[in-house]
């Protein structure tokens, strides 16, 4: 165990030393930063005016939104209540490019829907949400209490306004909220690609310049194996904390100068929500990231950071160790360097096959290959994180820890074939690698 | 200190060591010969636990052998590598760690190390700033350096140049008087001839041949002699007669010469001595024993 740590060590040293670390450790946030501002700032080409139409059959909003007129939206209000067929394809309604269905159950689920015609964006989102929240305060304030708004504002839950398409109400995935998850999923496999070739390049060289056998003499394979991959993990890691700093400084930014806007969107209910999410169990988080992750003003302040930094680690290390012992172990019996980059590209389709997972997941959450693509090993990674990003349906949030434990035991056992491959494969030189011989080592204890 | 009884090792169908016993005294050293693909590097490899024994015992000082005992082995492999990025110290620092040193051990036998192959100021030096025989000596250093009681080198002549290798041979003499043991695999037949105690013959995965460098080169003696001297060639020539016979000569200047003669009929060294005494002036006369590269060569061809 202290060799296998030593080993490791000595590999996070090393590549905390190279250069192509802190390059990208550099270069990833900042593309990551472009790619949001381009997405904000293309969202903002939408629709100018909005025309929303209010569906109020309780008179709970009064006829009334705003205590001042908004340029960029406007509501009228109906009190009776409107089917979304007849909304959708009524000729009165065209005029309208949403419906706000507004009912008593709002004050207790706290969950209103917006059916609209074409995709509002984000800004737009953000700010109907916010008119909205604003509004039932005002109403909640009057009617239910006799706090002040700024003392109510400190113990009220938010409001969350769904987004659905008018044509297509039942589609409760959130394509905004999926691409989330399938970013997400997405630089986990990425990290898994570029570490495990770490993975893979390291061995090679160990190989080629021989000093792997003077370390046999010291260590057995097995720990000469977990230490690499372990050291190249935790500098995984570091490369991840680099990049949620960074990402996270960028956004700030982005919001106090580039968007101030969207800073007025309630910035308590962050705080409130942070502080709510960080005293609530795994459960209750997984919760969380259903009731906040939908829609709106998603970078800023629907995605629930907590649950899926938590989640991307987990999946991460878990995702890493599945895939990283495949690195370890064809660097190991590779002959040459170039043999071994030969038999990554199976890994590579392996690793497409899980980014069109995650793809397929985001299209089709409800579908049953999704659901398997969630449990298979291969492809988990990236589908569970769309999963979660979408919100796993109620009840079944257990289904996360299965895919995430499925994935861990299987790595558990690739590690073990892994382990001979690698032992078996380690001080053969020169040779041409085969199936066969894959096989035969493999089987070799 | 070390006996390997009846190891066998394959690979996959091929027999790389056959039923090889071997016994290595403490304070020794040990020098185990044959050519490529013999088995030397697979028996070495078994002995320092990288690869198991199919079949066989090994015992380190009366025990099996077994994992806590690699901490008093020391291996030179025969194809040896460094971290290239890696500072020496740091390099040292990591493989003494390995074999289980402290750091303050690393640290002081280190010192005593650089001091002597005058490495001082090279600590903070990268690897891939070091010549080819300033690396060598890192690598000899970290073989060492936990002061294990065997020491297992592979081919540790090859690749080094004539000053390390003399560095080296010095240092396992001495390191032999501190009644250390020493188990080399060499071709370097001259090497082993003036350092080995002892040696094993492996030869396609068997052993064929063990026992001491001098008994085993008067095991085979062929009667021959040399005698080097001042005079005529000529002279020396009639002077042998019929009772020897010249079968080799070196020229070593316009009137000295070393003369290989043959032993005839019942003739010894002594009436040789006689028989030219007189007729040249002799400088030197010996035995000569067969090298040990004509007995690997004698043996091997069999």
């Amino acid at each position: 165990m202290q060799n296998t740590w030593i080993i490791s060590m000595r590999e996070l040293k090393e590549r905390l030393r190279s250069n192509s670390f802190w390059a990208m450790a550099i270069i990833g946030p900042i593309l990551v930063l472009v790619v949001t501002y381009l997405l904000f700032a293309l969202g903002g080409k939408h629709k100018t005016h909005w025309n929303i139409l209010v569906t109020d059959p309780s008179g709970i909003m009064q006829n009334k939104m705003m205590a001042s007129e908004d340029a960029s939206v406007s509501y009228s209000f109906a009190d009776n209540y409107l089917e979304i067929e007849e909304f959708a394809k009524g000729n009165r309604f065209q005029k309208f490019d949403a419906m706000l269905e507004v009912n008593e159950k709002v004050f207790s689920n706290k969950v209103a829907f917006l059916f609209y015609r074409e995709k509002p964006s984000t800004k737009m989102e953000t700010k109907i949400q916010y008119q909205f929240e604003k509004r039932l305060e005002e109403i909640m304030v009057g009617q239910f209490t006799e706090l002040s708004i700024a003392d109510f504002r400190k113990i009220k839950q938010p409001i969350q306004v769904g987004f659905r398409n008018v044509y297509d109400p039942k589609d409760e995935a959130s394509d905004l909220s999926g691409w989330v998850g399938l970013f997400f999923g997405g630089v986990i496999l990425l990290f898994i690609f570029l570490f495990g070739m770490t993975i893979l390049r390291s061995i090679s060289k160990e190989k080629s310049n021989r000093i792997v056998e003077v370390l046999l003499a010291s260590v057995k394979p097995r720990q000469l194996m977990l230490g690499k991959i372990t050291g190249i993990g935790l500098s995984a890691i570091i490369q991840f904390i680099l990049w949620v700093v960074l990402i996270g400084v960028g956004l700030y930014f982005m919001r106090a100068n580039l968007f101030p806007d969207l800073l007025d969107a309630s910035k308590m209910d962050v705080v409130q929500m942070t502080e709510a999410m960080r005293n609530q169990t795994l459960q209750q988080q997984m919760m969380s990231a259903r009731e906040y992750n939908d829609f709106v003003d998603l970078v800023f302040e629907r995605i629930n950071y907590g649950s899926m930094l938590t989640y991307f680690v987990l999946f991460f290390i878990a995702g890493y160790l599945f895939y990283g012992t495949f690195f370890a172990a064809l660097g190991a019996v590779s002959g040459s360097e170039s043999d071994g980059q030969q038999f990554v590209i199976p890994l590579i389709f392996l690793l497409i096959l899980a980014l069109y997972g995650g793809y397929y997941a985001m299209e089709n959450p409800a579908s049953e290959l999704t659901t398997w693509f969630s449990f298979i090993p291969f492809t988990a990674p990236a589908v569970c994180m769309v999963k979660l990003s979408q919100g796993y349906p109620e009840g079944q949030g257990y289904l996360l820890i299965v895919s995430f434990f499925i994935l861990l035991l299987s790595s558990v056992l690739v590690l073990s074939i892994a382990t001979r491959l690698y032992k078996n494969g380690i001080l053969q030189f020169g040779h041409r690698l085969g199936i066969r011989q894959l096989i035969k080592w493999s089987s070799k204890k | 200190m070390l006996k390997l009884d009846s190891i066998s090792k394959s690979f996959f169908q091929k027999l790389a060591l056959d039923d090889v016993s071997l016994s290595i005294n403490e304070g020794e050293i040990f020098g185990l010969l044959g050519p490529n693909g013999a088995g030397k590097t697979t028996l070495i490899r078994v002995i320092n636990r990288i690869i198991e024994q199919d079949k066989g015992t090994i015992r380190f000082k009366g025990e099996l052998l077994n994992d806590k005992h690699l901490s008093r082995i020391g291996y030179l492999p025969e194809e040896r590598g460094l971290y290239r990025t890696m500072q020496v110290y740091e390099h040292i620092l990591f493989l003494g760690r390995l074999r289980g040193m402290s750091k303050a051990d690393v640290r002081t036998n280190y010192n005593y190390w650089a001091e002597k192959f005058g490495m001082e100021n090279w600590e903070k030096k990268r690897i891939e700033e070091l010549s080819k025989g300033m690396a060598q000596k890192v690598q000899f250093v970290s073989t060492v350096l936990h002061q294990p009681d065997l020491l297992i080198l592979d081919e540790p002549f090859s690749g080094f140049d004539p000053i390390n290798i003399e560095l080296i041979q010095q240092e396992l003499i001495e390191m032999k008087a501190k009644g250390k043991t020493i188990l080399l695999s060499s071709h370097n037949m001259k090497s082993v001839e003036e350092i080995c105690d002892r040696v094993a013959l492996i030869h396609q995965s068997k052993k064929i041949l063990e026992g001491s460098v001098s008994a085993i080169r008067d095991e085979r003696k062929t009667g021959n002699y040399a005698v080097r001297f001042r005079g005529s060639m000529i002279a020396f020539v009639n002077a042998l007669w019929t009772g020897f016979e010249l079968i080799d000569k070196e020229i070593l200047g316009e009137d000295r010469f070393v003369a290989h003669v043959k032993m005839r009929g019942e003739n010894n060294f002594q009436d040789l001595l006689q028989t030219l005494l007189g007729q040249i002036q002799i400088e030197a006369a010996w035995e000569v024993l067969p090298s040990m590269q004509e007995v690997f060569i004698q043996e091997v061809n069999q």
